[in-house]
Formats: structure tokens, C-alpha cells, sequence
């Protein structure tokens, strides 16, 4: 299967300071890799990097694809009501009747309808993360970069992101690299998990998932992979 | 109890205008009082008779028109001029280092100091007084606009660029919206000082607007027209300000000031 990402050696360094050193990641066609690693490790530069807004100072890139990244939060424009960010991320060449039964289509799918005209001050963390992600599927793009989406958000809002994530995939297939510290939420989602080592980032294993997503911490081979993780992670 | 929106109205506008009649039975007490020398405070009478006499020969209206003429001349072009070059001050490093001190410099330099350069370059009448409230507002303005756009969050240009939003685009719809609550409020600023502005420079340099009412009500002894005429602008300043306040309540600048 052609990999949709790849990364061939990959360093970025900030003067002074190496984030990023020596990475090798393959990413294939609606796969979903979910990178782990310690607080300040450089997942977040690794989006960067993955959604071209940073070049890396070593080895290459390659993307083969349009991405769209999902912020933990302050993606969102406070200036734009859900409805305008919704239609912000439609692709550009429908026509303005198609636009508008997308729009609604996905207000509908995230729950948003009622709230269409509110700005995101006036909604709550979960309802901009619906936003976000509204936004971010609406587009229509192969890649998802998703980092730490749902962090902010408390227990119940994030169990239930989860599954809203993942159903919205498995309507639209996309390939997704998402970023998280919740080891929970890695071993739920991913078709694989990618452990990160400390500042500079290197890949320090790969762990594969069972199929089918989310799937729950009773799932056999799931507490496995959990436990793998945070051995490889220095947490048992 | 200060409690709910229904005791919000009467108070905001019952209590101001409470200390008003507090201020004006002052006044008027002192005065009947006669604790002041002959000549130096007019009595509210004579202040009132002063603003029928105004309104009567219709002067107090053509000053007001002069005064509000000039400040929109000059806010209006300070405006125009230093929001580009703050957008370009704030998003560009070079010339950031370049010219970040050189507008913190003019800023603190009190446009009263320009007078007798206004009057030297521009002769009397309404262009130096333009002139002067241009310099009094432009280095604000482009030092506030720098100050937001340096600011706005760097996420909100990843979003722009994967949104593929060209330079223009990027610049109408995500810098622009973005600063515009910190904008509104250094405009807010920026009118009162022009307002102060305008009357220090008729004082000096035209033969009409408020400035000019006052200091000729001075050299003719009408302390009454002074005060007639210092409360014209001190309620036009309010009105001014008002409008900038509405500004805010727009709906696309709302959320800077509700968050």
C-alpha cells in the first residue's frame, strides 16, 4: 500500500535546541497512527512538520495529499459564527445550493444546528471541538492531523468525542495522525500507536492494534497494548 | 441590592446625573454665596443665558460643526494612513526593528509641541489644526495596530494556510477580524485625544471652533461663554466616545470584549 506519509530521517531543530532527531514514520492510505510521548517531546513540531507549516532542518517529507489539523484549542476563529467556519472548510468548488446542504449536513452530524449562528465563546469546549472537527471533515481531505483534540475536555465529553470521531471515519475513511498523551485514548483509536522517546523525538516502538475502532479497554489485546505503552514509556 | 438588568438602567443614568445636581446646587450655592472674587466663576444663570445667547446668533453651532470638521479630517487620514503601516510594523520583523522606535519616539512627542512648525508650515486656518490632530492620533493608532497584529495567535495562520487562503484572503479574514476588538478600542482613545486636541490647537492657530470660543470669551472677560463653551465639549467628547462604545456591539467585534 503506498504510504500517504513518509518520513525519511527527519530532524528540526530550533536554534540551540534539537525537538526532532533522525525519524522514520510511514503513514499508509486510512491508516490511523497515534503518537505518544512524554510532555515536550515534540509531537506537536511533528504535526507542524506533517502539515508542511514547518520545514524540517533534516531528511524528507513526503505528503501526498491535502491535511487538515485539529487544534487542542484556539483553531477556531472567535470572529466567525459554527455555520461560517463550517462553510470555510468545504471544499471550494461546490456549487452555493450543494455548499449550503453540506453545511447543514454537517451540523446536523456534530449536533450543531441549534447553535449554527453562536460564535465559539459562546459554546462549550466540546461543542468547539465538534466545531473544529466539523470543519476539519468537511474539507474533504486524505490527512487528518489531530493534536491532543481533546485534552481540554472533561471525561465524559472526550469518551464520547471518541466515538464520534471514529464513526465519522468509518462513514469517510481518512489517514489520521493523531497526537495525545492519554494512553487510553491511543489504544481505543489507533490501528497502530508510535512511541515517541524524550526531547529530541525518535520513534522508540510501534505497537499494533487490534482492528476495529474505538474499541474499549476490555477488548482483547487492548490492556496488552496498553501495558506495552507504558513499559516502553517508563510508567510500570 | 444591586441585583438583575431592570436596577441597571436607573442606575447607570440615575446616579450620574444625581452627582450633576449635587455639582450644580454646589455651584449655584457658592455663587449665591459670593465666595468667589468678582469675575472668576459665573453663576449657572449667567452660563444659561450664555448657551440662549449661542444658540440664538447660531455661533455655538457653526463652532461645533468647525471643531467636529476638523477632527474628522484629521482622525479620518491618521486612521487611513497608520493602519497599513501598524499591519506592516506588526507582521513583518525588519520593519518592526526599523521603525517600532521611531513611532514610539513621535508618539511621545505632545502635538502641542508641533504647533509652531503647524503654524510656520501651514499658515492659519483649518490645516494646521488638521495637522496637528494627524500627529496626535496617527503614531497611537499605528503603535496600537502594530501591538494587535503582532499579537494574533500564529495557530490562526496555520489554519489560514491549510484553508489555502492567499495573501489578500489571509490579511481581509484573519488579521483584520482579528485585531479589530484592540483596533475599536485604540480608536476610542484615539477621538478623545483628537477631541483635546483640536480645542488646544483653535486656541492658537483658527478664528473658529470651540477652541477659538473659549479663548476669545477669555480675552473678552465672558467667563460665562468659557464655560458654556468647556461644556460643549466636554459633552460632545461623551458623544463621541459613545459611538465608539456602540462599535463594540457589533457582532464580528463582540468577542473580544464578551470573552
Amino acid at each position: 500500500m503506498t504510504a500517504v506519509l513518509e518520513l525519511k530521517g527527519v530532524g528540526f531543530e530550533h536554534p540551540g535546541v534539537a525537538v526532532i532527531d533522525d525519524l522514520d514514520l510511514e503513514v499508509a492510505r486510512g491508516d490511523f497512527v497515534v503518537c505518544v510521548g512524554p510532555s515536550g517531546c515534540g509531537k506537536s513540531t511533528l504535526l507542524a512538520l506533517l502539515g508542511g507549516h514547518l520545514r524540517p532542518t533534516r531528511g524528507t517529507i513526503t505528503r501526498r495529499g491535502h491535511s487538515r489539523t485539529i487544534y487542542q484549542d484556539g483553531g477556531l476563529f472567535p470572529w466567525l459564527t459554527v455555520r461560517q467556519h463550517i462553510a470555510q472548510g468545504l471544499p471550494r468548488d461546490l456549487g452555493p445550493a450543494r455548499a449550503a446542504h453540506k453545511i447543514e449536513e454537517w451540523l446536523a452530524v456534530t449536533r450543531l444546528t441549534e447553535f449554527a449562528h453562536h460564535h465559539p465563546h459562546q459554546l462549550s469546549g466540546g461543542m468547539r471541538q465538534r466545531v473544529e472537527l466539523a470543519r476539519a471533515l468537511a474539507a474533504e481531505t486524505d490527512i487528518l492531523l489531530l493534536d491532543e483534540p481533546f485534552a481540554a475536555l472533561d471525561y465524559q465529553t472526550r469518551a464520547r468525542m471518541r466515538r464520534e470521531l471514529a464513526s465519522a471515519l468509518v462513514d469517510r475513511p481518512r489517514t489520521v495522525v493523531f497526537v495525545t498523551h492519554d494512553i487510553d485514548e491511543a489504544v481505543q483509536l489507533g490501528d497502530r500507536v508510535v512511541v515517541l522517546g524524550p526531547r529530541p523525538a525518535r520513534v522508540r516502538r510501534i505497537i499494533d492494534l487490534p482492528p476495529g475502532r474505538p474499541r474499549s479497554s476490555t477488548t482483547s489485546g487492548v490492556a496488552d497494548a496498553a501495558h506495552a505503552v507504558m513499559t516502553e514509556l517508563g510508567l510500570t | 441590592m444591586i441585583s438583575g438588568r431592570a436596577s441597571a438602567v436607573p442606575l447607570r443614568l440615575g446616579l450620574p446625573a444625581a452627582i450633576g445636581l449635587v455639582l450644580l446646587a454646589s455651584w449655584w450655592l457658592a455663587c449665591a454665596a459670593e465666595m468667589f472674587p468678582a469675575g472668576t466663576v459665573p453663576a449657572p444663570a449667567d452660563v444659561l443665558r450664555a448657551f440662549a445667547e449661542q444658540a440664538r446668533t447660531g455661533r455655538l453651532f457653526e463652532d461645533v460643526v468647525a471643531s467636529l470638521f476638523r477632527v474628522a479630517w484629521g482622525f479620518t487620514t491618521a486612521v487611513v494612513a497608520a493602519i497599513p503601516l501598524g499591519l506592516v510594523v506588526g507582521r513583518a520583523p525588519a520593519p518592526r526593528a526599523a521603525l517600532l522606535p521611531w513611532i514610539n519616539f513621535f508618539r511621545n512627542l505632545s502635538p502641542i509641541a508641533w504647533i509652531p512648525f503647524a503654524i510656520v508650515w501651514l499658515g492659519i486656518g483649518d490645516p494646521p489644526a488638521i495637522f496637528l490632530i494627524f500627529l496626535a492620533t496617527f503614531f497611537q493608532i499605528a503603535l496600537a495596530t502594530a501591538a494587535a497584529a503582532g499579537s494574533v495567535p500564529r495557530i490562526y495562520y496555520r489554519v489560514a494556510h491549510e484553508l489555502g487562503l492567499g495573501r489578500a484572503a489571509v490579511l481581509f479574514q484573519v488579521t483584520f477580524p482579528a485585531i479589530l476588538p484592540q483596533l475599536l478600542t485604540a480608536l476610542r482613545v484615539a477621538i478623545g485625544v483628537a477631541w483635546m486636541v483640536v480645542v488646544a490647537a483653535e486656541m492658537i492657530a483658527v478664528r473658529s471652533g470651540l477652541g477659538f470660543l473659549i479663548v476669545d470669551a477669555r480675552n473678552g472677560l465672558r467667563m460665562d461663554l468659557v464655560v458654556c463653551g468647556m461644556i460643549t465639549v466636554g459633552a460632545i467628547g461623551i458623544a463621541l466616545d459613545a459611538v465608539f462604545a456602540r462599535l463594540a456591539r457589533i457582532d464580528s467585534v463582540r468577542w473580544g470584549f464578551e470573552r
